[in-house]
């Protein structure tokens, strides 16, 4: 029962949540508006899940002098810090907004600004002409790259009476071969997805439950 | 070391630093470079055109820290245009790290052109849920959000009164740094036949085309760029415009290191068939 | 028509009349509502708003309401059995009415309320809330559904017989042993990171399908894994994943709960922490299983600046790139999912996977034959179109 209940659970569901989209009948109406409630408070649940299984982790490492188990002592005071601040006094005021704006902003906005010398060193390490393809790659690549940005439309110009615009490039690039290919891989993910998601409603897939075999 | 093998080679360290200067100097010495409006963009500012005075829009702000400062360009200018024109807002946003960014956000723009909070526009909040919450909006507004970001029932605020689900709503705008406008665009748009326009990194913003082409997604802001294209519309320039030159410089500079890198290679190759004759 | 007028005083001279009123079941519900429409009575700054009366069973206008004031026609008409069902602007011409019972018929009738004056429509015929048990706009989804549930049984059942079902040649499948081979070697552990979206996405469940049989290799050989998590739950599913794969090779003893941990929901947090991670323990192999997003590329160059052999698998396509170009193997959109197929074989699943791969082949059939109809004859090709869109 402990393996059969998940699937029989999962079956239901899973068939309710099909059943609902073709009908408008208003069992399926509601048992669909109980179930995305019940979704929301799983989720709930998951962030205590997770506090707890942080709070845990950096714990016993701090209890047992893993490796660098003094940085623990730093992740248990933030997270203390961040809801003592929002508990105490709110968060609209108070020390939450100013952590938030002069910490946690600063700090994500500076993860998410490496991209940019990453993608510079990226591209220099793996744009290069070695075969056909890798040339179209890299003629494609560089034509995006000039017209996605005013300077683009500034180099735009005619060679020879023939009017060359780096934009109207881009933009052809963009909206018809990137366009395409995405649609090909979307349609294949599509369907791998809906076959995924039959295989664990037919309880053929049973992953979710910890198991390989 | 050959000198074709120096261009092959070039140190990551001087990579950092170049690309670094190259976007600070232009931010700290615009250089004016002028920005030119696409058609996504300006499909983008069509919907929101065509819009009347008293509609409603449904505001998703579906980022947090980390892209703020290519996503929040967008959204200042979607609030901008909106309040400009007496359209209403009610926004809500699908990361935690987003209630802050949202709350500064509609505050600063309300108190630009005069917006009472709860009449003319509402934060309904976060949801951790924001596959439920997309579908559940076609469902109940009210019951998906009992309460606003600041505890107050729904059904006692004024601006929530006439909004029950999508139908009420003219526009959805997706403001997002990840795949959540194609989850707009599919469960909202596709199922409950909201109309569903975007604003997306420049990453994101390739993956919408499709989207874009087929019509599910009638406009979208890409990246940075867009945000440019889009206060230039509508006649309020702010950081996407002043961002545009940075960017231009950034993206020469990594081409100069792609085609330098390119010729090394060309080099290489023919020292090798040299040496191997 | 007659038109019914509530004198206050003399009509105005912008051109304010009668609504033209219709109702009609609401289709694709449960009996529920009905849609009423009508005619702007003017120019919608000739109107306030409109207000939509709603009657059980059949009536005709109050006769006293010819004579009434304004300010006693609600008054009037609640008298005579209306109800208000709802306002609209002055822009609006349609009114959806909900929480009827399909059980009772109804009549409507809508007043236009002008800057000083109302004008009501006749009532409407009594109209009747129908139930809908089919959402007709979704005929081409069902039977693709049902299509494609049929092929998915049928292949598995196929399989289940012991049919022989071809599967293509995937290199950074084929690479799993090596890598796994290559980090016992060096003597230094696995990296693998099942990407940062919850169990319900299908990318995950393909992650961790793969990181079973990852974690298999890495038992035969004794080689350490580490699996840092964003979700809390996909941290419980990986390590008892891990525990059993550890289990069904004899090697219960190598699983410890720290090295499957949970890290953090942020982001670039859990970015961070596994750059800094892959720094410090410098794994020899790491594997980029899942749903990834802008992170993407810090993971992989760091990872490739420590030197370690790579193979990452996704199907968020905007990733793809970052990958591909940091990346020793990559497994592309569905290639992901058909991963823990080709590894373990599985009857059931490489039946799920062939009626994948001949569904595919059917869309891009359609593709082609519609391309060519076009071509042919676009008013055919547009008549298809239209049927099955």
């Amino acid at each position: 029962m402990k393996r059969q209940g998940p699937i029989i659970l999962a079956f239901t569901i899973g068939m309710l949540m099909l059943v609902q989209f073709f009908t408008p009948a208003a069992f399926f109406k509601q048992a669909y508006n109980i179930i995305l409630d019940w979704k929301q408070v799983v989720l709930g649940f998951t962030f205590i899940l997770g506090t707890w299984s942080l709070i845990r982790y950096h714990y016993t490492k701090i209890s047992r002098r893993r490796e660098n188990w003094q940085y623990s002592y730093v992740t248990l005071a933030g997270l203390a810090a961040t809801v003592t601040a929002a508990l105490v006094w709110k968060t609209a005021t108070g020390p939450y907004p100013w952590l938030f704006n002069n910490v946690q902003v600063p700090m994500q906005s500076t993860m998410f600004s490496l991209l940019a010398f990453f993608v510079a060193s990226a591209s220099y390490r793996a744009f290069r002409a070695r075969t056909f393809h890798a040339t179209l790659l890299l003629i494609a690549g560089a034509l995006v790259m000039l017209g996605r940005v005013p300077i683009g439309a500034y180099l735009s110009g005619s060679v020879f009476g023939v009017k060359i615009s780096l934009v109207e490039i881009s933009d052809w690039v963009l909206n018809v071969p990137n366009a395409a290919a995405k649609r090909g891989i979307m349609i294949g993910v599509g369907l791998g997805m809906t076959a995924t998601a039959i295989k664990i409603v037919l309880g053929i897939e049973q992953t979710y439950l910890g198991k390989t075999d | 070391m050959a000198f074709y093998d120096r261009m092959m080679s070039i140190d990551r360290r001087i990579i950092f630093l170049s690309v670094g200067l190259a976007v600070a100097i232009p931010i700290i010495v615009p250089l004016g470079f002028p920005v030119q409006v696409s058609e996504e963009t300006r499909s983008f500012y069509r919907e929101m055109a065509a819009l009347k005075p008293g509609d409603t829009i449904l505001l998703s702000f579906d980022y947090e820290g980390d892209v703020m400062a290519e996503l929040n360009p967008m959204a200042v200018a979607v609030l901008r245009h909106a309040f400009s024109r007496d359209i209403k807002v009610v926004a809500i946003t699908t990361y935690a790290g987003g209630t802050g960014i949202a709350e500064r956000l509609l505050t600063e723009a309300a108190a630009r052109y005069g917006k009472t909070y709860g009449i003319d526009y509402v934060f309904l909040g976060y949801n951790p849920d924001w596959s439920g919450t997309m579908l559940r909006l076609g469902e109940s507004f009210k019951a998906t959000y009992p309460t606003d970001q600041y505890g107050k029932s729904t059904y006692e605020i004024p601006i929530m009164q006439n909004v029950e689900t999508y139908r009420d709503i003219a526009l959805v705008v997706s403001i997002s740094g990840s795949a959540l406008s194609e989850y707009w665009a599919i469960w909202a748009g596709g199922r409950y036949g909201a109309k569903v326009i975007s604003g997306n990194t420049a990453i994101q913003a390739i993956l919408i085309y499709p989207y874009y082409k087929a019509g599910q997604i009638p406009g979208f802001l890409g990246g940075l760029k867009g945000a440019a294209e889009y206060e230039k519309l509508i006649d309020e320039p702010g950081m996407g415009i002043r961002g545009m030159d940075a960017q231009s410089v950034a993206h020469a500079l990594m081409l100069a290191f792609i085609i330098v890198g390119n010729v090394g290679y060309f080099f290489s190759r023919r020292a090798q068939a040299r040496q191997s004759k | 028509m007659v038109i019914a007028v509530v004198a206050g005083i003399a009509p105005p001279t912008a051109a304010v009349t009668a609504p033209e009123v219709d109702v009609s079941d609401t289709p694709y519900d449960w009996g529920e509502s009905l849609t009423i429409n009508w005619i702007p009575s003017g120019p919608p700054d000739s109107i306030d708003h409109y207000e939509i009366w709603r009657r059980a069973g059949w009536a005709m206008l109050p006769a006293p309401i010819g004579q009434a004031h304004s300010s006693s026609f609600a008054r009037i008409i609640r008298e005579a059995g209306w109800h208000l069902a709802g306002t609209a602007s002055a822009t609006d011409t349609v009114f959806i009415d909900s929480g009827l019972s399909s059980d009772s018929s109804y009549v409507y009738l809508v007043a236009a309320y002008g800057k000083r004056s109302i004008r009501i429509s006749q009532p409407t015929r009594p109209a009747r809330p129908r139930r809908q048990y089919l959402d007709t706009r979704h005929t081409n989804i069902l039977l693709a559904t049902i299509l494609f549930i049929s092929a998915v049984v049928f292949f598995v059942e196929r399989a289940r017989r012991g049919a022989n079902l071809f599967i293509r040649r995937i290199a950074g499948l084929e690479a799993i042993e090596e890598a796994v081979g290559r980090a016992t070697e060096m003597g230094r552990p696995i990296l693998y990171v099942p990407g940062l979206e919850a169990m319900d996405e299908v990318a995950t469940v393909a992650a961790i399908d793969i990181l079973g049989q990852v974690a298999k290799k890495a038992g035969e050989y004794g080689t350490r894994l580490l699996v840092p998590n964003r979700d809390p739950i996909v941290m419980a599913v990986a390590q008892q994943v891990v525990r059993e794969s550890f289990s069904a090779v004899g090697k219960p003893h190598m699983f410890r709960s720290q090295d499957v941990f949970y890290v953090t929901f942020s982001q670039f947090g859990f970015a961070a922490a596994v750059a800094g991670l892959m720094m410090r323990e410098r794994p020899a192999t790491n594997f980029f299983m899942g749903r990834f997003y802008a992170e993407s590329l810090v993971l992989a160059e760091t990872g490739n600046a420590t030197g370690a052999i790579q193979i990452a698998g996704t199907d968020a396509d905007a990733q793809l790139p970052f990958f591909i170009s940091a990346c020793d193997y990559t497994l592309i959109g569905e290639e992901l999912y058909a991963g823990s197929v080709y590894l373990s074989r599985q009857p059931l699943l490489l039946g799920a996977l062939k009626a994948q791969d001949y569904a595919k082949a059917l869309i891009i059939g359609a593709v082609f034959g519609v391309v060519l109809l076009y071509l042919i004859s676009p008013e055919i090709a547009e008549l298809v179109r239209k049927a099955f869109g």
